[in-house]
């Protein structure tokens, strides 16, 4: 028999989102710091800091998060709260099969709301996050990337 | 008087018209020497209170920093990310647009090429440029290559066939930046060929190359010294040939005798004559605004006191030569021209990191008369010792001694409506003209200290060229006369919390029929 699963709990979904939210730029800031991209007067004669910066701000969320994404499913915050990225393919009890999303889809649809959470602190910008997370507490619990990379997530029972 | 509205046709037709024969002012202090006073200028005690509002330009900016360029017939300002416009003198309306995507710091300088009229400017991230002062066509611009991140906040100087550039520093603001080394560049001076834009010479305010001095948050390395950057525009002696310009602070440990100084240099080579520190040790960046401990804030953090002020070269009736130099201190210092010795020092007020003395003094030589406006405004937090002394200051050119001093109480208890003297100001005739902080514009008796005229900017204004248009603190390069007309931008909103504005306003003297 295979086993099924319920969607993830709002809270369980923006605490995981938190710890990301807050890991993925520290480690940024690491490389940041030890590679010294913004610490010398050279470094701002043009503007591919911000350009290095960004990326490695995305190396840093594949250095955290790539190994789990493709094997389980999940970004560590998500892994510390037990929930996972799975396909919206419900059963007809309502409840979902470990069919993890692609890749693909995970990376290029999915992740790419990630950067539009720290938008939260900028006037007018922060409506971007704002539209994105508050589908949430729709029925469904999906946000708007769930439903644009058709993916929700759910509760690893122990 | 009411406000003209011409469309673009007629302004055309008034191009043609152009003469543009001479200018009002040949720099920032409207004379070579720094001195701020106007004498094409039909303002007087008399008539002053006549002056009635012409029109009203609206600008691109809520902080404008140009200073206009005056002709016979025509009116230059930058307009911030919008470019160098040509506005006819009497209209307003524009005749012409230089497109410049960027931030206007300077006066709009006058120039000749080889008959051809040129007009200079500052853009105060990317360099020097130079256009044809008939149509606003491009000629050539300049950058300093000698330092990484130079910064172009003070107005040139056009000298025959040279123009010279007075260079400040990026660095005081990255340093904000918590993964910054600061800091390695130095101050500088640069002279350049008025005809090319070619680089003639460069002169450091720091010699020694910065060092490897320090380290933070165990990977950032720390540089120095660093800093002494040039706010200003030099004054220019014809006599001796020199120029003479005063610096700012240090950034980063060691200090060096340079910083808080008064440099007198050679024009031809840009050899140095003689130099005279006045404050010694201050260490200050934009780091220091977020707090004391920040690791780009040098310990022990200084009072930030630099010569933010030109000097102005000036003489004693007797005729003694002197040179004038303003402190953000408050303090006013008088030396001899040529050895750079001291003969006198007053200060005035507390002084502040936007002044005490902030952006420029005037003299009226006829009266041996320096005109010293204190600001003494609390910024960004940081409180002084002393008593804040706002207002304007008439001192003896000789002596130093304070024939008469005026000031008023502010606008209101909000810091953005704090009465003080920041920007610059100017003298002609039997008058003073300064802007408030508080948003009044001043005119002032030469002699007593008398208020003779005042006008309320802070409204809105409708303006000619149908920019929403609202007018806020009187700050920077201050105002401008020229015959019957006085003129000013009202707005700038910066480190002192002032209202933000973009009115550019013209008066003009009500003619009698």
């Amino acid at each position: 028999m295979v086993k099924t699963y319920d969607l993830a709990s709002r809270r369980r979904r923006i605490i995981a989102t938190f710890i990301d939210f807050i890991l993925v730029p520290s480690l940024t800031l690491l490389f940041v710091l030890i590679l010294g991209v913004i610490e010398d007067p050279e470094d701002f004669t043009d503007r591919w800091w911000i350009v290095h910066i960004l990326l490695l701000a995305i190396f840093s969320y594949l250095l955290l998060n790539g190994f789990l994404l493709r094997k389980f499913g999940q970004t560590i915050g998500k892994a510390i709260m037990h929930i996972s990225i799975v396909k919206s393919e419900p059963n007809n009890n309502g409840l979902y099969y470990l069919n993890l999303l692609p890749i693909w889809k995970i990376l290029f649809i999915r992740a790419m709301f990630f950067p539009l959470l720290y938008m939260i602190v900028i006037p007018w910008f922060m409506f971007a996050p704002i539209i994105d997370q508050i589908l949430i507490f729709g029925k469904n619990r999906r946000c708007l990337h769930d439903y644009l990379a058709g993916s929700v997530v759910v509760y690893l029972s122990k | 008087m009411s406000f003209a509205n011409l469309d673009s046709s007629e302004c055309k037709t008034s191009l043609e018209k152009s003469k543009h024969k001479f200018s009002y002012s040949s720099g920032w202090g409207i004379d070579q020497s720094n001195t701020r006073y106007q004498n094409k200028s039909l303002i007087n005690k008399k008539n002053a209170d006549s002056l009635k509002l012409k029109w009203v330009y609206g600008l691109n900016h809520k902080t404008p920093r140009s200073y206009p360029l005056i002709t016979e017939d025509t009116i230059f300002i930058g307009d911030n990310y919008r470019g160098l416009v040509a506005l006819d003198r009497e209209t307003g309306c524009e005749r012409w647009l230089y497109k410049h995507d960027g931030f206007f710091s300077s006066a709009i300088l006058s120039g000749t090429i080889e008959d051809k009229k040129i007009l200079i400017f500052a853009d105060r991230f990317k360099g020097i440029y130079a256009l044809d002062a008939t149509n606003g066509e491009f000629i050539w611009e300049a950058k300093v290559t000698d330092e990484i991140l130079p910064m172009y906040s003070g107005t040139p100087l056009v000298v025959k066939d040279k123009v010279f550039v007075p260079v400040a520093s990026m660095e005081v603001t990255l340093a904000m930046n918590y993964f910054y080394g600061c800091c390695k560049s130095s101050g500088g001076m640069a002279a350049f060929d008025l005809k090319s834009g070619e680089l003639l010479w460069y002169l450091p305010t720091i010699k020694e190359e910065a060092g490897l001095i320090n380290s933070h948050f165990w990977f950032v390395q720390e540089y120095g010294p660093s800093g002494a950057p040039v706010w200003s525009s030099p004054s220019y002696d014809y006599e001796l040939d020199w120029i003479f310009f005063g610096t700012g602070q240090n950034y980063s440990h060691p200090t060096t005798n340079t910083s808080d100084a008064i440099f007198a240099v050679d024009a031809k080579d840009g050899s140095i004559m003689w130099t005279r520190q006045y404050t010694k040790n201050d260490l200050y960046t934009a780091a220091c605004n977020i707090s004391e401990n920040h690791p780009n804030c040098a310990n022990p953090m200084g009072l930030d006191v630099d010569f933010g002020a030109p000097t102005i070269l000036t003489k004693s009736l007797s005729g003694q030569k002197l040179l004038i130099a303003g402190q953000k201190s408050a303090e006013i210092h008088v030396m001899d021209r040529f050895t750079g010795k001291p003969l006198w020092t007053k200060k005035l007020g507390q002084g502040g990191i936007i002044g005490g003395v902030h952006w420029g003094l005037a003299v009226n030589e006829a009266l041996s008369l320096l005109y010293v406006p204190i600001s003494d405004k609390e910024a960004l937090g940081f409180t002084y010792p002393g008593e804040s002394k706002p207002g304007l200051y008439a001192l003896d050119i000789s002596t130093g001694d304070n024939k008469w001093k005026y000031s008023r109480a502010s606008r209101c208890d909000d810091i953005e409506c704090t009465y003080g003297l920041s920007g610059a100001i100017i003298a002609t005739n039997d008058i003073v003209v300064s802007g408030s902080m508080d948003g009044f514009l001043e005119i002032i008796s030469a002699d007593k200290g008398k208020l003779l005229w005042s006008y309320d900017s802070w409204k809105d204004f409708d303006s000619i060229n149908g920019v929403v248009t609202n007018g806020g603190a009187f700050d920077a390069h201050g105002p401008m006369v020229a015959d019957d007309l006085l003129m000013i931008t009202s707005g700038y909103s910066y480190v002192g919390s002032q209202k933000g504005g973009n009115a550019f306003l013209v008066f003009q003297l009500e003619q009698e029929n």
